[in-house]
């Protein structure tokens, strides 16, 4: 004989699922759109790069001499084809098994430069990033909470030097006083000046700290500013005052309430800035002589090495496409009236 | 009375500005009694709602308040800010004049509600939270309220919204509902639906309520008590009757034939001349005798003291004993 238990039926808390469908459209909408931006930005890249740098730059001033040579550069980059239509080429070899070519200023495949100098940007731009983000969050809430205080003058005047600063006169300064002088006036050196010598995990930390640090710095300087003013006009709402009103603690009016829809600006500004950052940095790796993405880039400038240009180009591009679909995905995550867009 | 549920003595408010003092409310003395709605009336600028987010201490950081508020006793200006927070949302539950801008829109409706319910008791499970703000949403004749639960503020219409609101303030069952302004943002036929859940929810969980409006028509067929304000003080206080039919104030004469009457007896509305004054620099004597058709040259010597006029029945001016002769001119 079965009996049946009677209980209350428990009330499904149907938001997550309801929210999770609205995203799911609202994600599927945003990628979909970005891959024909994704096309057309690399189409762009590619005829943008081919316009501006000819790997045979050298060979013009010998030219009867050397058409040989010559002839095979402009062979081996298709350079006697059609501008608008070399994109095609370049596509077709990549998807042929070429892959992305070889670097002629490194002499190693491209794809095999891309990675370890990427890998090498990334241990930069990962900490330089975090960094930033929290302590520009941070300091945003803090200056909008205490506006008008001393804090948020100092900050604000702080913030204001990092603004005008060059990112060069920046890293100088560090590298002097935290490279050098530190160990002059000392005899310490906790940090490396810059260059990769680190084996271990103690030796790498050492080593990215200051090119980290200065990347963060320029970052903190701007998004604390934003997140200031974005801060300051959430807790101005009426919202704010009926959480209050509730009964809510500071703490979650500021942490819950406020701080979810003040984050809303500063998510695009760290998207935007982490992929720059993971881009490379030329100007600081350059003085940190960091072997990333943005010293290579110099080089393979100077060299007029087409296909280590186009990766480095098409890598910021696919980074910066990438990074404007994780902002808007967070955009969509963090207020729920943008889902519908 | 000592069974009052909220005792106001000598509330002020002050704002502090480069130009210097701004008195938004001054010298403020009622109280409320359990399960009484009391009407504040007055024009925008008045001090209705300064006073009323001074009870919960929800005022601007630059505001200067002195006076005592007691609430069952206990001294609501001087608790500890853990009292405070424990005293709003449950006992004190205030509900704001803006719908579409009072509901934070990133969280769903429902979890608002259930916020309020569990910051009071955190005994209370989230899935219990959310049956009871279902079934408050439900009393406050949001349709669907099971869907509706789990939408956001910003698929909700104006009225709605306001609903949603009146759920949030009375989830804790508050002994004292304040009502800003809370129909002023709708449209009038919303205005009505809107003032009957109130009254209904009013009445059903016998809280009393403080309800702020500058719509003397919103008053008459809700409150017990009304109290009229004008230029930061208290201009009147009496029953609905006294304040409607025996009215011993010059402003609340004014203000009432500045309002249209349904019945059509009244020919021709009459606007009060001039504008409301500085409150930085407000006019010697009664704030009101530059407007005032009554004004004589005893109104601008010193502020007028209240006079007690009937049973509970109180006016501020100097000429009160006068008028009662002047009476018959008037009508």
């Amino acid at each position: 004989m079965c009996v049946m238990v009677c209980r209350p039926s428990v009330p499904v808390h149907t938001t997550t699922d309801r929210s999770v469908a609205t995203l799911f459209a609202y994600v599927t909408r945003r990628v979909l759109i970005s891959v024909p931006l994704l096309v057309i930005a690399m189409y762009l890249v590619h005829v943008g790069v081919s316009a501006t740098v000819d790997p045979r730059s050298d060979f013009y001033l010998c030219l009867p001499r050397c058409q040989e040579g010559f002839d095979s550069i402009t062979e081996t980059y298709a350079l006697d084809t059609n501008i608008f239509l070399r994109p095609f080429t370049y596509f077709a070899d990549l998807f042929s098994g070429d892959g992305l070519g070889f670097s002629s200023s490194v002499g190693e495949p491209v794809g095999e430069v891309m990675r370890t100098r990427g890998w090498n940007t990334a241990m930069v731009a990962i900490p330089a990033f975090l960094l930033g983000a929290v302590l520009s969050l941070l300091l945003s809430v803090y200056s909008a909470r205490r506006q008008y205080s001393v804090g948020d003058y100092f900050f604000t005047g702080l913030s204001f030097i990092g603004f005008a600063m060059p990112s060069f006169v920046l890293a100088l300064i560090i590298q002097v006083i935290f490279g050098v002088k530190l160990e002059e006036w000392f005899g310490i050196k906790p940090f490396n000046t810059g260059r990769k010598t680190g084996e271990n995990f103690w030796e790498l930390l050492r080593d990215i700290t200051l090119p980290a640090v200065s990347l963060a710095i320029l970052g903190i300087a701007a998004d604390s500013r934003f997140g200031r003013s974005s801060m300051l006009e959430t807790l101005n709402q009426d919202y704010i005052r009926t959480a209050r009103a509730k009964g809510l603690t500071e703490r979650t009016v500021v942490w819950k309430h406020a701080l979810r829809n003040g984050l809303i600006p500063l998510v695009t500004l760290w998207a935007l800035g982490f992929s720059a950052l993971l881009s490379g940095s030329v100007v600081t790796e350059s003085i940190f002589s960091w072997p990333g993405i943005g010293q290579t880039f110099l080089r393979a400038l100077g060299d007029s090495d087409l296909d280590l240009l186009m990766a480095i180009v098409m890598f910021t591009g696919v980074l910066t496409v990438i990074f404007n679909l994780i902002a808007d995905v967070l955009y969509g995550v963090l207020d729920p009236r943008i889902r519908l867009g | 009375m000592s069974d009052a549920l909220l005792t106001v003595d000598h509330l002020n408010v002050g704002f502090a500005t480069r130009a210097g003092i701004v008195r938004a409310a001054t010298d403020i003395t009622f109280e409320i009694h359990p399960g009484e709605v009391l009407a504040v009336v007055g024009e925008s600028g008045s001090g209705k709602s300064v006073t009323a987010l001074a009870l919960m201490r929800l005022h601007p950081d630059n505001a200067i308040v002195t006076g005592d508020v007691l609430f069952e006793g206990c001294d609501l200006l001087n608790m500890s800010d853990r009292e405070m927070r424990a005293t709003r949302g449950n006992d004190i539950a205030m509900i704001f004049q803006d719908p579409m801008t009072a509901m934070n829109p990133v969280f769903a409706v429902g979890d608002q509600i259930v916020e309020t319910i569990r910051v009071h008791d955190s005994s209370i499970s989230k899935q219990e939270a959310w049956t009871k703000s279902v079934d408050l949403l439900k009393l406050v004749g949001v349709p669907e309220p099971k869907r509706r639960a789990s939408q956001y503020p910003h698929e909700y219409s104006g009225g709605m919204r306001q609903r949603a609101m009146i759920a949030m303030a009375i989830a804790n069952d508050p002994k004292l509902l304040i009502a800003d302004e809370p129909t002023t943002a709708l449209d009038v036929t919303v205005q009505a639906q809107v003032m009957e859940v109130l009254h209904e929810v009013q009445a059903e969980t016998g809280s009393a309520m403080m309800l702020i409006t500058h719509d003397l028509g919103l008053v008459a067929g809700s409150a017990d008590r009304v109290q009229v304000m004008y230029a930061s003080r208290l201009m009147e206080t009496g029953t609905i009757d006294q304040i409607f039919y025996e009215s011993q104030n010059p402003y609340t004469m004014a203000l009432l034939d500045s309002i249209p009457d349904l019945d059509g007896h009244r020919e021709q509305l009459e606007p009060i001349p001039g504008n409301p004054p500085s409150l930085l620099n407000p006019p010697s004597g009664c704030a009101f005798r530059p407007r005032c058709a009554f004004a004589a040259d005893v109104c601008a010597a010193e502020v007028p003291p209240t006079v007690v006029v009937g049973d509970q029945h109180e006016s501020r001016c100097v000429r009160t004993r006068e008028l009662e002769t002047l009476g018959g001119e008037i009508s």
